[in-house]
Protein backbone atom coordinates (compact mmCIF):
# COMPACT_ATOMS: atom_id res chain seq x y z
CA UNK A 1 0.00 0.00 0.00
CA UNK A 2 2.75 2.25 0.90
CA UNK A 3 4.76 1.50 -1.93
CA UNK A 4 1.57 2.04 -4.35
CA UNK A 5 1.22 5.94 -3.28
CA UNK A 6 5.41 6.22 -3.45
CA UNK A 7 5.03 5.30 -7.38
CA UNK A 8 1.08 7.08 -7.75
CA UNK A 9 1.90 9.75 -11.36
CA UNK A 10 1.94 12.78 -10.39
CA UNK A 11 -0.61 13.56 -13.55
CA UNK A 12 -3.01 10.80 -11.55
CA UNK A 13 -3.01 12.71 -8.48
CA UNK A 14 -3.72 15.68 -9.83
CA UNK A 15 -6.67 14.26 -11.71
CA UNK A 16 -8.46 12.61 -8.51
CA UNK A 17 -8.32 15.89 -7.11
CA UNK A 18 -10.20 17.33 -10.28
CA UNK A 19 -12.32 14.84 -9.82
CA UNK A 20 -12.71 14.82 -6.63
CA UNK A 21 -13.52 19.13 -6.68
CA UNK A 22 -15.97 18.06 -10.01
CA UNK A 23 -17.65 15.57 -7.72
CA UNK A 24 -18.29 18.20 -4.65
CA UNK A 25 -19.27 20.84 -7.65
CA UNK A 26 -21.82 18.50 -9.29
CA UNK A 27 -23.21 17.76 -6.03
CA UNK A 28 -23.52 21.67 -4.96
CA UNK A 29 -24.79 22.11 -8.43
CA UNK A 30 -27.57 19.33 -8.05
CA UNK A 31 -28.42 20.57 -4.86
CA UNK A 32 -28.80 24.17 -6.22
CA UNK A 33 -31.42 22.65 -8.98
CA UNK A 34 -33.39 20.58 -6.69
CA UNK A 35 -33.55 23.73 -4.18
CA UNK A 36 -34.71 25.87 -7.55
CA UNK A 37 -36.98 23.51 -8.42
CA UNK A 38 -38.36 22.90 -4.79
CA UNK A 39 -38.73 27.10 -4.22
CA UNK A 40 -40.74 27.30 -8.09
CA UNK A 41 -43.20 24.66 -7.08
CA UNK A 42 -43.93 26.12 -3.77
CA UNK A 43 -44.07 29.12 -4.97
CA UNK A 44 -46.83 28.10 -7.49
CA UNK A 45 -48.21 26.27 -4.78
CA UNK A 46 -48.47 29.56 -2.58
CA UNK A 47 -49.61 32.25 -5.82
CA UNK A 48 -52.83 29.94 -6.57
CA UNK A 49 -53.52 29.57 -2.36
CA UNK A 50 -53.28 33.55 -2.82
CA UNK A 51 -55.11 33.79 -6.16
CA UNK A 52 -58.45 31.49 -4.59
CA UNK A 53 -58.21 33.49 -1.82
CA UNK A 54 -58.63 36.94 -3.42
CA UNK A 55 -61.12 35.17 -5.46
CA UNK A 56 -63.10 34.14 -2.54
CA UNK A 57 -62.63 37.51 -1.46
CA UNK A 58 -63.62 39.58 -4.70
CA UNK A 59 -66.80 37.33 -4.62
CA UNK A 60 -67.46 38.15 -1.04
CA UNK A 61 -67.13 41.95 -1.42
CA UNK A 62 -69.21 41.76 -4.20
CA UNK A 63 -71.82 40.19 -2.40
CA UNK A 64 -71.83 42.51 0.32
CA UNK A 65 -71.95 45.28 -2.06
CA UNK A 66 -74.90 43.62 -3.22
CA UNK A 67 -76.52 42.97 0.16
CA UNK A 68 -75.73 47.13 0.95
CA UNK A 69 -77.65 47.73 -2.19
CA UNK A 70 -80.71 45.96 -1.58
CA UNK A 71 -81.07 46.83 1.89
CA UNK A 72 -80.93 50.51 0.82
CA UNK A 73 -83.90 49.53 -1.33
CA UNK A 74 -85.80 47.69 1.58
CA UNK A 75 -85.06 50.73 3.55
CA UNK A 76 -86.07 53.04 1.00
CA UNK A 77 -89.17 51.47 0.53
CA UNK A 78 -89.89 50.87 4.09
CA UNK A 79 -89.34 54.95 4.74
CA UNK A 80 -91.67 55.61 1.94
CA UNK A 81 -94.93 53.12 3.01
CA UNK A 82 -94.56 54.15 6.25
CA UNK A 83 -94.96 57.76 5.02
CA UNK A 84 -97.82 56.55 2.68
CA UNK A 85 -99.60 53.97 5.16
CA UNK A 86 -100.25 56.99 6.88
CA UNK A 87 -101.88 58.30 3.86
CA UNK A 88 -103.68 55.62 3.07
CA UNK A 89 -101.88 54.84 -0.05
CA UNK A 90 -102.22 51.56 -1.31
CA UNK A 91 -99.36 48.77 -0.94
CA UNK A 92 -97.17 49.40 -4.63
CA UNK A 93 -97.79 53.45 -4.70
CA UNK A 94 -94.51 54.62 -3.69
CA UNK A 95 -93.33 51.77 -6.34
CA UNK A 96 -94.70 52.91 -9.26
CA UNK A 97 -93.76 56.70 -8.09
CA UNK A 98 -90.09 56.06 -8.37
CA UNK A 99 -91.14 54.49 -11.83
CA UNK A 100 -92.47 57.39 -13.15
CA UNK A 101 -90.40 59.60 -11.43
CA UNK A 102 -87.31 57.83 -13.41
CA UNK A 103 -89.25 57.84 -16.33
CA UNK A 104 -90.13 61.39 -16.56
CA UNK A 105 -86.64 62.27 -15.24
CA UNK A 106 -84.75 60.23 -18.10
CA UNK A 107 -87.03 62.21 -20.85
CA UNK A 108 -86.90 65.39 -19.14
CA UNK A 109 -82.93 65.29 -20.05
CA UNK A 110 -81.83 63.86 -16.85
CA UNK A 111 -78.57 61.90 -16.54
CA UNK A 112 -79.18 57.95 -16.07
CA UNK A 113 -77.19 58.82 -12.98
CA UNK A 114 -79.41 61.41 -11.46
CA UNK A 115 -82.69 59.37 -12.91
CA UNK A 116 -81.72 56.71 -10.78
CA UNK A 117 -81.34 58.65 -7.29
CA UNK A 118 -84.65 60.18 -8.17
CA UNK A 119 -86.20 56.85 -8.13
CA UNK A 120 -84.99 56.00 -5.02
CA UNK A 121 -85.65 59.33 -3.37
CA UNK A 122 -88.78 60.01 -4.81
CA UNK A 123 -90.80 57.25 -2.47
CA UNK A 124 -89.61 58.95 0.66
CA UNK A 125 -91.42 62.20 -0.45
CA UNK A 126 -94.70 61.80 2.38
CA UNK A 127 -92.35 60.31 5.41
CA UNK A 128 -93.10 63.53 7.55
CA UNK A 129 -96.76 62.02 7.31
CA UNK A 130 -95.26 60.31 10.30
CA UNK A 131 -95.39 62.69 12.73
CA UNK A 132 -98.62 64.36 11.74
CA UNK A 133 -101.45 63.03 14.27
CA UNK A 134 -104.11 60.07 13.19
CA UNK A 135 -106.97 62.31 14.12
CA UNK A 136 -106.03 64.42 11.22
CA UNK A 137 -104.55 61.78 8.93
CA UNK A 138 -107.37 59.67 9.46
CA UNK A 139 -110.53 62.15 9.53
CA UNK A 140 -113.21 60.88 7.32
CA UNK A 141 -114.50 63.75 6.24
CA UNK A 142 -112.96 67.31 5.11
CA UNK A 143 -110.17 68.68 7.00
CA UNK A 144 -110.97 71.89 8.74
CA UNK A 145 -108.70 74.79 8.02
CA UNK A 146 -106.64 74.55 11.16
CA UNK A 147 -106.36 70.77 10.25
CA UNK A 148 -105.21 71.72 7.15
CA UNK A 149 -102.30 74.14 8.08
CA UNK A 150 -101.21 71.15 10.27
CA UNK A 151 -101.60 68.56 7.75
CA UNK A 152 -99.39 70.89 5.69
CA UNK A 153 -96.24 70.61 8.05
CA UNK A 154 -95.73 67.22 6.84
CA UNK A 155 -93.61 68.21 4.14
CA UNK A 156 -91.33 71.06 6.45
CA UNK A 157 -91.27 67.63 8.88
CA UNK A 158 -90.18 65.76 6.10
CA UNK A 159 -87.48 67.75 5.26
CA UNK A 160 -86.29 68.40 9.10
CA UNK A 161 -85.98 64.43 9.36
CA UNK A 162 -84.01 63.87 6.13
CA UNK A 163 -81.74 67.42 5.93
CA UNK A 164 -78.85 66.29 7.93
CA UNK A 165 -78.01 63.53 6.34
CA UNK A 166 -75.26 64.39 3.85
CA UNK A 167 -75.27 61.34 1.47
CA UNK A 168 -76.36 62.64 -1.80
CA UNK A 169 -79.55 60.22 -1.77
CA UNK A 170 -80.99 61.52 1.76
CA UNK A 171 -80.71 65.12 0.19
CA UNK A 172 -82.13 64.42 -2.83
CA UNK A 173 -85.48 62.92 -0.78
CA UNK A 174 -84.75 65.70 1.75
CA UNK A 175 -85.67 68.53 -0.93
CA UNK A 176 -88.27 66.35 -2.59
CA UNK A 177 -90.28 65.68 0.70
CA UNK A 178 -89.89 69.94 1.22
CA UNK A 179 -91.16 70.57 -2.31
CA UNK A 180 -93.46 68.25 -3.68
CA UNK A 181 -96.53 70.13 -2.59
CA UNK A 182 -95.61 72.95 -4.52
CA UNK A 183 -96.87 74.13 -8.12
CA UNK A 184 -95.78 75.65 -11.20
CA UNK A 185 -98.16 78.48 -10.73
CA UNK A 186 -96.62 79.47 -7.12
CA UNK A 187 -99.85 78.21 -5.25
CA UNK A 188 -98.20 75.40 -3.48
CA UNK A 189 -96.92 75.09 -0.24
CA UNK A 190 -95.14 75.56 2.17
CA UNK A 191 -93.27 77.70 0.58
CA UNK A 192 -95.26 78.66 -3.20
CA UNK A 193 -91.97 78.40 -5.09
CA UNK A 194 -92.80 79.10 -8.78
CA UNK A 195 -91.67 77.69 -11.88
CA UNK A 196 -87.75 76.80 -12.18
CA UNK A 197 -87.36 77.73 -8.45
CA UNK A 198 -89.03 74.47 -7.55
CA UNK A 199 -86.03 71.46 -8.19
CA UNK A 200 -86.26 69.60 -10.74
CA UNK A 201 -86.79 66.94 -8.51
CA UNK A 202 -89.73 68.02 -6.81
CA UNK A 203 -91.47 68.80 -10.29
CA UNK A 204 -91.31 65.23 -11.18
CA UNK A 205 -92.48 64.02 -7.95
CA UNK A 206 -95.34 65.76 -7.30
CA UNK A 207 -96.51 64.66 -10.87
CA UNK A 208 -95.95 60.88 -10.71
CA UNK A 209 -97.28 61.39 -6.95
CA UNK A 210 -100.18 63.04 -8.28
CA UNK A 211 -100.79 60.56 -11.57
CA UNK A 212 -100.76 57.62 -9.31
CA UNK A 213 -102.86 58.86 -6.32
CA UNK A 214 -105.82 59.35 -8.72
CA UNK A 215 -105.74 56.65 -10.49
CA UNK A 216 -105.56 54.49 -7.27
CA UNK A 217 -108.71 53.43 -5.61
CA UNK A 218 -109.34 54.29 -1.74
CA UNK A 219 -111.55 53.17 0.82
CA UNK A 220 -113.31 56.34 0.38
CA UNK A 221 -113.17 57.25 -3.28
CA UNK A 222 -113.10 54.54 -6.42
CA UNK A 223 -110.38 55.78 -8.91
CA UNK A 224 -110.73 58.16 -11.23
CA UNK A 225 -111.38 57.45 -14.62
CA UNK A 226 -108.33 57.88 -17.31
CA UNK A 227 -109.91 60.32 -19.58
CA UNK A 228 -110.86 62.49 -16.19
CA UNK A 229 -107.08 62.31 -15.24
CA UNK A 230 -105.62 63.35 -18.58
CA UNK A 231 -108.77 66.28 -18.59
CA UNK A 232 -107.17 67.67 -15.02
CA UNK A 233 -103.54 67.24 -16.49
CA UNK A 234 -104.49 69.76 -19.64
CA UNK A 235 -106.15 71.85 -17.32
CA UNK A 236 -103.18 71.28 -15.01
CA UNK A 237 -100.67 72.08 -17.72
CA UNK A 238 -98.55 74.70 -16.34
CA UNK A 239 -100.62 75.40 -13.11
CA UNK A 240 -99.89 72.92 -10.85
CA UNK A 241 -97.31 71.00 -13.29
CA UNK A 242 -94.49 71.89 -15.00
CA UNK A 243 -95.66 72.17 -18.67
CA UNK A 244 -92.61 70.24 -20.10
CA UNK A 245 -93.66 67.21 -17.73
CA UNK A 246 -97.29 67.23 -18.89
CA UNK A 247 -95.94 66.92 -22.64
CA UNK A 248 -93.50 64.02 -21.77
CA UNK A 249 -96.39 62.37 -20.13
CA UNK A 250 -98.81 62.69 -23.17
CA UNK A 251 -95.93 62.45 -25.62
CA UNK A 252 -95.28 59.04 -23.66
CA UNK A 253 -98.17 57.66 -22.29
CA UNK A 254 -97.76 53.93 -23.21
CA UNK A 255 -94.69 53.56 -21.55
CA UNK A 256 -96.66 55.51 -18.12
CA UNK A 257 -99.58 52.87 -18.63
CA UNK A 258 -97.19 49.89 -19.60
CA UNK A 259 -95.39 50.79 -15.43
CA UNK A 260 -99.29 51.10 -13.67
CA UNK A 261 -99.91 47.74 -15.14
CA UNK A 262 -96.40 46.27 -14.09
CA UNK A 263 -96.55 47.56 -10.56
CA UNK A 264 -100.70 47.53 -10.10
CA UNK A 265 -101.93 46.42 -6.75
CA UNK A 266 -102.95 42.71 -6.15
CA UNK A 267 -106.92 42.28 -5.95
CA UNK A 268 -107.93 42.77 -2.76
CA UNK B 1 -20.02 46.00 14.07
CA UNK B 2 -23.34 47.91 14.36
CA UNK B 3 -26.95 47.17 14.71
CA UNK B 4 -29.23 47.56 11.52
CA UNK B 5 -32.65 48.12 11.28
CA UNK B 6 -34.78 48.25 7.90
CA UNK B 7 -38.20 49.56 8.86
CA UNK B 8 -41.14 47.84 6.87
CA UNK B 9 -42.54 49.27 3.36
CA UNK B 10 -45.50 47.40 1.68
CA UNK B 11 -43.36 44.87 0.21
CA UNK B 12 -40.80 44.25 2.37
CA UNK B 13 -40.51 43.23 6.01
CA UNK B 14 -39.20 44.66 9.25
CA UNK B 15 -36.00 43.24 9.85
CA UNK B 16 -33.64 44.20 13.58
CA UNK B 17 -30.31 42.60 13.37
CA UNK B 18 -28.98 42.81 16.95
CA UNK B 19 -24.79 42.88 17.78
CA UNK B 20 -26.23 41.17 21.42
CA UNK B 21 -26.82 37.67 18.66
CA UNK B 22 -30.57 38.39 17.57
CA UNK B 23 -31.92 38.55 14.48
CA UNK B 24 -35.53 39.59 14.17
CA UNK B 25 -37.53 39.45 10.67
CA UNK B 26 -41.03 40.26 10.11
CA UNK B 27 -43.92 40.49 7.95
CA UNK B 28 -44.19 40.60 3.93
CA UNK B 29 -41.47 39.72 1.58
CA UNK B 30 -42.18 41.15 -2.02
CA UNK B 31 -39.13 43.49 -2.92
CA UNK B 32 -38.55 45.09 -6.25
CA UNK B 33 -34.90 43.48 -6.22
CA UNK B 34 -35.01 41.07 -3.69
CA UNK B 35 -31.07 40.57 -4.19
CA UNK B 36 -30.25 43.78 -3.54
CA UNK B 37 -33.00 44.53 -0.43
CA UNK B 38 -31.02 41.03 1.35
CA UNK B 39 -27.36 41.53 0.51
CA UNK B 40 -26.80 44.14 3.15
CA UNK B 41 -28.50 41.60 6.10
CA UNK B 42 -26.48 38.53 4.67
CA UNK B 43 -23.38 40.41 4.59
CA UNK B 44 -24.44 41.35 8.42
CA UNK B 45 -24.96 37.93 9.03
CA UNK B 46 -21.44 37.27 7.64
CA UNK B 47 -19.47 39.31 9.85
CA UNK B 48 -21.23 38.31 12.87
CA UNK B 49 -19.99 35.48 12.32
CA UNK B 50 -16.37 36.68 11.81
CA UNK B 51 -16.40 39.26 14.62
CA UNK B 52 -14.54 38.23 17.51
CA UNK B 53 -16.32 40.12 20.00
CA UNK B 54 -19.69 38.43 18.50
CA UNK B 55 -22.06 36.58 21.18
CA UNK B 56 -21.56 32.78 21.46
CA UNK B 57 -25.50 32.65 20.51
CA UNK B 58 -27.95 33.57 17.94
CA UNK B 59 -31.26 33.64 17.96
CA UNK B 60 -33.22 34.46 14.38
CA UNK B 61 -37.02 34.61 14.89
CA UNK B 62 -38.38 34.90 11.45
CA UNK B 63 -42.72 35.75 11.15
CA UNK B 64 -42.81 36.40 7.32
CA UNK B 65 -46.21 35.95 6.31
CA UNK B 66 -46.72 36.45 2.51
CA UNK B 67 -43.43 35.87 0.01
CA UNK B 68 -42.30 35.50 -3.34
CA UNK B 69 -40.49 33.24 -4.93
CA UNK B 70 -37.14 35.03 -4.75
CA UNK B 71 -37.30 35.29 -1.36
CA UNK B 72 -37.62 32.00 -0.83
CA UNK B 73 -34.07 31.87 -2.29
CA UNK B 74 -32.12 34.08 -0.52
CA UNK B 75 -33.79 32.83 2.77
CA UNK B 76 -32.39 29.21 1.75
CA UNK B 77 -28.95 31.12 0.81
CA UNK B 78 -30.01 32.87 4.59
CA UNK B 79 -30.18 29.34 5.62
CA UNK B 80 -26.97 27.80 4.42
CA UNK B 81 -24.97 30.71 6.18
CA UNK B 82 -26.33 29.89 9.50
CA UNK B 83 -25.56 25.97 8.66
CA UNK B 84 -22.13 27.07 7.93
CA UNK B 85 -21.32 27.93 10.95
CA UNK B 86 -23.81 25.62 13.34
CA UNK B 87 -20.46 24.05 15.31
CA UNK B 88 -18.99 27.36 16.46
CA UNK B 89 -22.18 29.00 17.29
CA UNK B 90 -25.14 28.36 19.40
CA UNK B 91 -28.16 28.60 16.59
CA UNK B 92 -31.92 29.07 17.20
CA UNK B 93 -34.48 30.12 14.55
CA UNK B 94 -37.75 30.24 15.97
CA UNK B 95 -39.90 30.29 12.38
CA UNK B 96 -43.25 31.84 13.61
CA UNK B 97 -46.40 31.01 11.73
CA UNK B 98 -49.82 32.50 11.43
CA UNK B 99 -52.27 29.34 12.23
CA UNK B 100 -54.24 30.32 9.63
CA UNK B 101 -51.10 30.68 6.75
CA UNK B 102 -50.84 26.99 5.58
CA UNK B 103 -48.16 28.79 3.58
CA UNK B 104 -45.90 29.96 5.46
CA UNK B 105 -45.88 26.72 8.41
CA UNK B 106 -45.34 25.05 4.96
CA UNK B 107 -41.97 26.75 4.46
CA UNK B 108 -40.71 26.20 7.77
CA UNK B 109 -41.23 23.04 7.34
CA UNK B 110 -38.86 23.06 4.58
CA UNK B 111 -36.40 24.28 6.05
CA UNK B 112 -36.07 21.75 8.54
CA UNK B 113 -36.30 19.29 6.03
CA UNK B 114 -32.81 20.90 3.94
CA UNK B 115 -31.11 21.61 7.11
CA UNK B 116 -31.12 18.67 9.62
CA UNK B 117 -28.66 20.04 11.89
CA UNK B 118 -30.18 23.23 12.43
CA UNK B 119 -32.30 23.69 15.38
CA UNK B 120 -35.60 25.19 14.00
CA UNK B 121 -38.44 25.58 16.07
CA UNK B 122 -42.31 26.04 14.20
CA UNK B 123 -44.02 28.22 16.34
CA UNK B 124 -48.00 28.58 15.72
CA UNK B 125 -49.56 31.89 16.58
FE1 LIG C 1 -97.36 64.78 0.50
FE1 LIG D 1 -97.66 59.87 -2.36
Amino acid sequence: MEQHEVIKNPLIVELELLRVNFDKTTEKLIKDIQRHEKIMTKADKRQKQEYDELQRKFAEVEALQQEIEETQKEVIFTMGSIGESRSKETGNHVRRVAEYSKLIALHYGLCEHDAEMLKQASPMHDIGKVAIPDAILNKPGKLTPEEFEIMKKHTELGYDMLKHSHRPLLQTAAIVAYEHHEKFNGQGYPRGLKGANIHIYSRITAFADVFDALGNQRCYKPAWKDEDIFNLFHQERGEHFDPKIVDIFFKNLSEFLYIREMFKDPVA
Amino acid sequence: MNNLKVEATQYTPEISLETYGEINIKGKSYPENTFEFYMPILHWLRTYFTEPNAPHSLTVNVEITYFNSSSSKLFFDFFDILDANKENFNITVNWIFDRENDSAKEAGEDFIEDFTDLTIHLIAK
